[in-house]
């Protein structure tokens, strides 16, 4: 934990002594204090494509949690070697996976849970949980723990600034193992939040006992099996809990795009009378397009009357088509088609470009085009655009690692959902056909 | 800005900037600008989600009221917002709290903190607190000290003091001001409001000057001839006679808001867009400012009252006829001006000042007037050729228009100028944040870029020493005219101009 002050070293416990001795640590170490008022984060931190790239010889150790370049290289690099589509993001599941059938059994340390990223860290939580899953199924439950200050210079160190860490290390049978006594860590009387850093499909009951109401949910839904990811989404929400979806979170850049476009009042007008929006995203994961097509739909009161595959050309996959009603009762298309791209960026099913075509009666039709800083959209660009009036942005890459995201969250979050995610995730999961 | 229409796609994009979990304590929780400003810009941040959940108000005035009739005054004064939106205030509600503090009694601040750190935990607000002192200037050195005193300030990361202006009524009286309230905590700490730093349009002198290449080459002597910063209202002195006549339209207007337009108009370019050096440089162009004769100040300042004005159907009431005034009141309404900015940008290039109440127009606006071409190679239409200009409008009509010459339509070559028009409304439609949602987000974000710092306030105070020492020595000297209610202020203000061979534009 860069900037902190750990009061003694990581220690390692018998699980079953680290209640005990947390409580200890913090009425007799630091007297009067029961630490910082402020929040917990439980963090569910399988690491698999890490812990693969290790076992198998393409990265270094320490497992440390965290994503850098050289590891998002080195999966690059597999998804060639695997022959995998070119497509596949580094971070999707299916890299993990078809790692996992190579041999090879190179060891590393395990330092997972105790490098905090400074943004997060920043926030002083009260306790940090770290669960950390290991490939090997019947490893034995460990535990660590440590407690730790803000350095002196940053702030004078008083024990209401100061919070612990706990790491559970096992195997998933440890896992489950470990949880009573987790439930029992967290401090009721604090804000909770889960980060499900890991895919959305993986461990359900370990998901379903860690993240219950009033803790705030912290998921990714472009990790995962699309239909689960976005169900689950769903369900959690309508159950009334805060969910937060990085996902969604990264959609920010293009829905500021789309609505500069028509921050003029005089173009408004124009999203009355929309006739067809394109969405086109990298490989098959469409939760991402799916969010930010139903966010439109959303936001510009339009009906879904029905969705449906398309089949694509060869080599292209399946895209997914609707047709949505406009409140004046005409009718909107909608189609998301998955595109090849050479490089694709970390996260599966990330944005190419977006296509939003206006007929205002007696006026030439508006057609607006996002593209994606890193991919042109040529195939959005063709097909009798030229005779429109076209508005074209270029929208940016957000350059913001998870850990700023979590940061931003834990810098001050609700304990209700965003209402615009909670809207676009019902949509989108009605607009995914089955 | 009034909104034509809003953006559906634009709902909840403005929430970049966290708010982190904390207490914010208003002192003057009974008073004026709580209900009428401070309560509504919060309930504003809360519907937009810019609030966390854990998040508190405590009210604090001396009177003692529990923390319902404290939410009952509270939705009261906001009936018609409350009724709107019901079950967002239920819970906004929920986090206004209510404790009988009367600053002056050291016990009481210390109890404030015990109920502080309840707060806290009931709250999970992770000790972190913004105190508003929005109560009589008289107390505002007092209350930061009760303040340290009771350990409420120790911690700078945690704990800052937002003050409401007047920030002192003369240098001197400023510079004992800073003394205490620095005193009290780190300059880090302290936020000072002036209103018009919230003002989008104001922002958006800092984004036109330094996110445009085109701007910075010319905006200064070689270019530059004059400029003219205009700050016009319609209404008389209303019902704040009482404080009125102690402060004028110096106090009141020029030595902060129009003060704080000059600086953002004439600073240089800072060398990161970080608070401190903008404030930097503001400071630093404020201590190179001077008035254009400081030894004879009479000479280059006119001070004006409105007298009767209107028409049969609608008289207006003179100034000294107004409830509260002083029949023989010789506070100015009005006060135009010239100074001069000692350094190499600006050298030589006057900057004329004014401001004034009922007169014709509610207008802020910041015009840069340029040189002439040097060669005159068409005849004006109009006569004279007309000298490029540059109008910033602060309100109403948000916007910028740059005049500048044609060809005139028909044979011939002749000039005539035309005005390219940018307005916020048409481009963005979008209302922007009210003053006080901006500024009081960016105190509780920690953000001081719009809040003058301590050196700012100063160099402001002593800028117009001379007028203000002129004032109370020697009023004679500097008298002020009648002006009829509903125009452009007294015909000495115009002289002030004609001796440069210069008119105040007629917006
Ligand atoms: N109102 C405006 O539009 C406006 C505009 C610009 C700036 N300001 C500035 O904002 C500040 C507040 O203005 P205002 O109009 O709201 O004033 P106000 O209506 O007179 O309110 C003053 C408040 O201070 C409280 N108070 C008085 N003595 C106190 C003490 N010893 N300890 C604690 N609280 C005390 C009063 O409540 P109790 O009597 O219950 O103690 C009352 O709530 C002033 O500095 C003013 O210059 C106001």
């Amino acid at each position: 934990m860069a900037p902190q002050l750990t009061l003694q070293a990581p220690l390692q416990l018998p699980p079953s002594e680290v209640p005990a001795y947390l409580n200890r640590l913090w009425t007799d170490n630091l007297k009067d204090s029961s630490g910082a008022a402020t929040f917990t984060l439980v963090v569910w931190e399988p690491s698999w494509l890490q812990q693969q790239l290790i076992r198998t010889g393409r990265a270094d150790g320490p497992i440390t949690g965290l994503l850098n370049d050289q590891l998002l290289e080195a999966a690059r690099e597999a998804i060639g070697a695997l022959g995998l589509p070119a497509s596949t993001a580094p971070t999707a599941p299916d890299v993990a996976w078809a790692l996992g059938q190579l041999p090879g059994s190179h060891g590393a340390e395990d330092l997972r849970g105790q490098f905090v990223d400074r943004a997060i860290s920043a926030h002083q939580p009260r306790r940090l949980i770290t669960l950390a899953p290991t490939l090997a199924g019947d490893q034995q439950l460990e535990s660590t723990v440590a407690a730790y200050c803000p350095l002196p210079e940053e702030r004078g160190v008083s024990a209401d600034a100061c919070g612990d860490v706990v790491v559970l290390r096992g195997g998933m049978g440890a896992m489950q193992q470990g949880l009573a006594m987790l439930q029992e860590l967290i401090p009721s009387d604090l804000p909770c939040w889960v980060w499900w850093n890991g895919t959305m499909d993986e461990s359900p009951e370990l998901l379903e006992a860690l993240a219950v109401p009033p803790r705030r949910l912290v998921v990714d839904s472009s990790i995962g099996e699309p239909r689960r990811c976005l169900d689950l989404l769903v369900q959690r929400i309508e159950q009334g809990q805060a969910v937060n979806d990085l996902n969604w979170l990264r959609l920010r850049t293009w829905r500021e795009s789309l609505a500069m476009v028509f921050d003029p009042p005089c173009r408004q007008s124009a999203l009355d009378q929309v006739v067809q929006l394109d969405i086109d995203v990298e490989g098959q994961h469409p939760v991402k397009g799916l969010l930010l097509a139903a966010w439109i739909a959303d936001r510009l009161g339009w009906h879904l009357l029905n969705s449906f595959w398309i089949d694509g050309g060869a080599g292209e996959g399946r895209g997914i088509g609707a047709e949505f009603q406009r409140s004046d009762g005409q009718s909107v298309q909608f189609r998301l088609m998955p595109v090849p791209v050479g490089v694709s960026k970390m996260h599966p099913g990330a944005l190419v470009g977006l296509r939003l075509i206006c007929a205002p009666p007696q006026r030439p039709p508006l057609c607006v085009i996002l593209c994606s800083e890193s991919g042109g959209c040529m195939r959005l660009e063709a097909g009798g655009v030229a005779s429109m009036e076209l508005a074209e942005e270029v929208v940016p890459l957000p350059n913001e690692s998870e850990e700023m995201e979590m940061a931003r969250l834990l810098g001050g979050g609700h304990d209700s959902t965003n209402p615009l995610l909670a809207s676009a995730a019902a949509l989108a999961a009605k607009l995914l056909p089955n | 800005m009034a909104a034509t229409q809003t953006n559906p796609l634009r709902v909840g994009l403005r929430q970049e900037r966290v708010i982190s979990p904390q207490c914010l304590v208003i002192f003057g929780a009974s008073g004026d600008l709580t209900h009428r400003k401070l309560i509504p810009a919060l309930f504003e941040l809360f519907r937009q989600r810019r609030l966390p959940t854990e998040f508190s108000v405590l009210g604090c005035a001396r009177r003692p009221w529990s923390d319902d009739d404290f939410r009952n005054r509270m939705a009261e004064a906001m009936a018609d917002e409350v009724k709107q939106h019901q079950s967002a205030w239920q819970q906004f509600a929920a986090c206004l709290f209510y404790e009988p503090v009367d600053l002056q009694q050291d016990e009481d601040v210390v109890r404030l903190g015990t109920r502080l750190e309840a707060l806290d935990r009931q709250r999970a607000t992770r000790g972190n607190r913004t105190f508003y002192l929005s109560v009589s200037p008289a107390f505002y050195g007092s209350g930061c000290r009760a303040l340290a005193n009771a350990g409420l300030l120790k911690d700078p990361s945690r704990s800052r003091v937002v003050i409401e202006k007047p920030f002192g009524t003369d240098y001197g009286s400023a510079q004992s001001l800073n003394r205490v309230v620095q005193s009290c905590g780190k300059e880090s700490q302290i936020f000072r409001i002036d209103h018009y730093l919230g003002k989008e349009t104001v922002q958006n002198i800092l984004v036109l000057r330094f996110a445009n290449a085109i701007f910075e080459p010319i905006w200064n002597r070689n270019y530059i001839a004059n400029v003219q910063i205009t700050a016009a209202e319609t209404v008389g002195v209303e019902e704040r006679a009482g404080y009125y006549e102690t402060s004028g339209a110096l106090r009141d207007m020029v030595q902060n808001h129009l003060t704080q337009m000059l600086a953002l108009t004439a600073m240089e370019t800072p060398g990161h867009f970080d608070p401190e050096s903008i404030r930097s440089e503001k400071a630093k162009v404020l201590q190179a400012a001077r008035l254009a004769n400081e030894d004879e100040p009479w000479k280059c300042c006119v001070r004006g009252q409105y007298s009767r004005g209107g028409n049969p159907a609608n008289p207006m009431a003179g100034y000294r006829e107004e409830p509260g005034v002083n029949p023989e009141s010789t506070t100015e309404t009005y006060v135009a001006m010239k100074l001069f900015i000692d350094n190499w940008r600006w050298q030589g290039v006057p900057f004329y000042l004014r401001t004034g109440k009922r007169l014709p127009k509610r207008l802020s606006e910041v015009v840069l007037t340029f040189r002439k071409a040097p060669v005159q190679l068409f005849d004006a239409a109009g006569g004279t050729p007309t000298a490029n200009q540059l109008v910033l409008r602060i309100q109403p009509d948000e916007g910028a228009g740059f005049v500048f010459d044609v060809k005139a339509p028909g044979s011939g070559m002749r000039s005539r100028p035309v005005d390219m028009h940018f307005s916020y409304d048409e481009s963005f439609g979008e209302p922007s944040d009210e003053g006080y949602v901006r500024l009081l987000a960016d105190a509780m974000l920690g953000d001081p870029t719009l809040f003058t710092r301590s050196d700012e306030v100063e160099a402001a105070w002593r800028l117009y020493t001379p007028l203000l020492e002129l004032i109370e020595d020697a009023p004679h000297q500097l008298p002020v005219y009648p002006y009829e209610a509903r125009t452009w202020g007294p015909s000495a203000a115009d002289n002030l101009l004609a001796e440069d061979g210069l008119m105040w534009r007629r917006p």
